[in-house]
């Protein structure tokens, strides 16, 4: 960390002592969410997201592939993310760092974890199914990637068209319909600043963090956790954290809902 | 009148020297993008870093210190050196904030300070510091105008790196940004004047 | 390359599969600052290309030992999302293909950025093409050049590029991703405008000496519109505030 983050980090300790944030947000807001889909038109699905200053940039790719031999009736999904060298003075060119890997993976479990694709639906043919790719790209980094990415796969799913296939091939310029879906997830990020407990950080507040929790869930149910950093937490305080996500998960689908005009 | 210039923009058909502009085939082009003053046959940039000349006001934190010697960052790129007098009462540590003025430039690279001052507590943000110069205002009018109505006190580096602690801190980051935002745009004392009055008589 | 096999007609009725003219541009659209961590950016739509590019600097070189005491070195790299493309689904990350163009790319910027002004230093050029149509690394020199200018990084003249080629035995400018595959001769031309210095030539197929020269006209010509719009997007950048704020007093 170079030293005015640790003046700044410093700094927002100070203020949330008196439960105030440096963007004067309450400790339970999330910053303003903006939610554009279809904007690669090449990808089946895409969606971009700004969370604050953060903007992420999610694109749905479909390839027909073979099913993996354990689960032989249905498709497959993989993840991706890549933190690009232009969304931050801090991200370097290179190999995915454990950063972009972790973040990859901890999206990717909601979603997977949720059901939220239908990958039985992926199935064409004997032998024949769709791959998903879902690549997620940081474009500008203010904190919280984990929510913000989450809302841009999801949203970019959502998105997602299936295109035609026809005498074993794929015609990429039709697409014939909505990806199957089978349920929507969201997650909330918080940070543990002293005994402060805090959502979607921004990059300072990140910074100053001593710990990290992700929960990502359905509405009814908690799919996935992770928790970051080095800093402990209570069990109260998983309990608090699981009811905000909850509480935000329907604020989160109905975003994501009227953005990409697809509910479920 | 004053317009937005951008580089390879010619701003004379003839070779004028003035800063922030090229020479080529006897004409004078622009070399940023800026404000070309036709009448003062100057531009004023609009964008960019840094570029440290002797007495410009930093401020920097300590990132190192023996003997008295301290490096000074003055950002994620420029380090200084501060060579403390021999009548130093209050020795600096890392971490210390510091207002201080450039002595000397070495080899285009080591800049060295002095008429250090420490500044205690507070936060830091940065800004792009082609902003500053409108950040501090002709005889540093803007930049005491929010001191006066938010209550903070703020020390404002030429390196882009803005100090402040107490009053209404908040109020103060959002009116400095929003200097940087418009800076080029006329009027702008009066209107961030009218903005903190508002804000302020609304929080009372 | 696609296989001529199956090569789709390219010129029907003295029009292009688009519809355009033998010398017609795609629309461009551009837009200036649109990163807030970067030190200069734009977004660039060019047809259906969509590039977004990020410049860092000037700022400490990394490693130490590159720092230059007379001037500032330049990093450039292109990559391509791996959903840029309508077809498959790439390769994060760069490949062969993509570290020449950042090569040639750096070398374009290294003539116009004043190097000599930023001694120690290092500028950073990042290039991400977002969905790919043809014609991506003229169009990522060409909003490389308004990142820059964006920047605040001094420079002589703001670059453009732009491709030319031949499809039969007509010149044909800026190919879009099918005319690119099948076509005879492509090749993208950088220039800086106020000499017309070309900074980046590539090429390959088969021109006349006759049809290179009119390639390159037509290049000449197309890069006067693209200069307009280069510039209204560093313009635009503070017309909005003026706008706004800047009759009333």
């Amino acid at each position: 960390m170079e030293s005015i983050d640790i003046i700044k980090s410093n700094y927002i300790r100070e203020l949330l002592m008196d439960g105030v944030r440096e963007d004067s947000r309450g400790l339970n807001d999330f910053r303003s969410i903006k939610v554009a889909p279809g904007v690669i038109e090449h990808a089946e699905g895409s969606a971009q997201v700004d969370l604050g200053s953060t903007r992420v940039l999610a694109g749905v790719k479909l390839i027909m592939g073979e099913p993996m031999s354990d689960t032989p009736d249905q498709g497959t999904m993989s993840m991706a993310a890549e933190l690009l060298p232009l969304a931050s003075a801090d991200y370097e060119t290179g190999p995915p760092s454990p950063d972009s890997i972790e973040l990859a993976r901890v999206v990717d479990r909601g979603i997977r974890a949720g059901n939220c694709i239908d990958l039985a639906d992926l199935l064409v043919a004997e032998g024949k199914a769709w791959s998903v790719y879902a690549d997620l790209y940081i474009l500008n980094y203010d904190g919280n990637l984990f929510d913000a990415g989450e809302l841009a796969v999801m949203s970019a799913l959502m998105n997602t068209k299936v295109p035609k296939y026809e005498d074993d091939k794929v015609i990429r310029e039709e697409r014939i319909k909505d990806i199957k879906l089978n349920n929507i997830v969201t997650s909330a990020t918080f940070a543990k600043i002293g005994d402060k407990i805090l959502l979607d950080m921004n990059r300072n507040e990140g910074n100053a963090a001593d710990a990290r929790l992700t929960v990502a869930t359905d509405g009814s149910v908690v799919r996935a956790m992770q928790k970051g950093l080095n800093g402990g937490i209570t069990v109260k305080e998983i309990d608090d954290m699981v009811d905000t996500a909850m509480a935000k998960h329907v604020e989160l689908k109905s975003i994501m809902e009227k953005a990409t005009k697809r509910s479920l | 009148m004053r317009e937005i210039v951008v580089p390879g923009e010619a701003v004379a058909d003839r070779p004028v020297r003035m800063h922030n502009t090229c020479i080529c085939n006897d004409k004078t082009y622009a070399t940023i993008v800026g404000l070309f003053d036709k009448e003062h046959n100057e531009i004023i940039p609009l964008e960019g870093g840094w570029l440290p000349h002797i007495e410009d006001v930093v401020v920097g934190i300590v990132k190192s210190s023996r003997n008295s010697v301290y490096e000074v960052d003055l950002s994620y790129f420029k380090r200084s050196i501060l060579i403390a007098s021999k009548f130093e009462r209050h020795p600096l540590k890392v971490g210390d904030i510091i207002e201080a003025s450039i002595k000397d430039i070495e080899d285009r690279k080591t800049i060295i300070l002095y008429r250090e001052r420490a500044l205690h507590g507070g936060t830091m943000i940065e800004v792009k510091a082609s902003k500053v110069p409108r950040i501090i205002g002709k005889n540093s009018t803007m930049v005491n105008q929010i001191s006066e109505l938010t209550g903070a006190s703020i020390t404002v580096g030429r390196n882009g790196i803005i100090w402040m602690r107490g009053g209404d801190v908040g109020l103060a980051t959002e009116a400095i940004l929003k200097i940087e935002d418009e800076a080029h745009v006329a009027g702008l004392t009066e209107r961030i004047r009218v903005m903190l009055k508002n804000r302020t008589k609304n929080g009372e | 390359m696609a296989s001529l096999a199956n090569k789709p007609d390219l010129i029907v009725n003295g029009k292009r599969v688009d519809g355009r003219d033998f010398d017609e541009l795609r629309p461009i659209k551009i837009e200036a600052g649109v990163l807030k961590n970067a030190d200069g950016s734009a977004y660039l739509e060019w047809g259906n290309n969509k590039i977004l590019a990020g410049v860092y600097g000037p700022k400490e070189v990394f490693p130490r030992h590159m720092a230059d005491p007379s001037k500032a070195i330049i990093k450039c790299r292109y990559t391509m999302a791996p959903f840029s493309s309508l077809a498959d689904h790439g390769r994060t990350g760069p490949n062969r293909r993509s570290i020449e163009i950042s090569k040639v790319t750096k070398e374009v910027f290294e003539n116009v950025v004043i190097l000599s002004e930023f001694p120690n230093s290092e500028i950073d050029i990042f290039i991400e093409v977002l969905q790919g149509d043809g014609g991506t690394r003229a169009a990522g020199i060409t909003a490389a050049s308004v990142a820059l200018a964006n920047a605040g990084i001094y420079m002589k003249d703001l670059v453009y590029a732009v491709s030319a080629g031949r499809i039969e035995d007509k010149i044909v400018l800026d190919f879009n991703m099918i005319e690119d595959n099948y076509s005879e001769a492509d090749m993208p031309i950088a220039v800086a405008p106020r000499n017309n210095d070309i900074l980046l030539l590539q090429m390959d197929g088969g021109l006349s000496k006759e049809q290179l020269k009119e390639a390159v006209g037509m290049v000449l010509e197309a890069g006067k519109k693209i200069s307009v719009l280069q510039k209204a997007a560093l313009n635009d950048n503070y017309k909005k505030a003026t706008e706004q704020y800047g009759q009333k007093q």
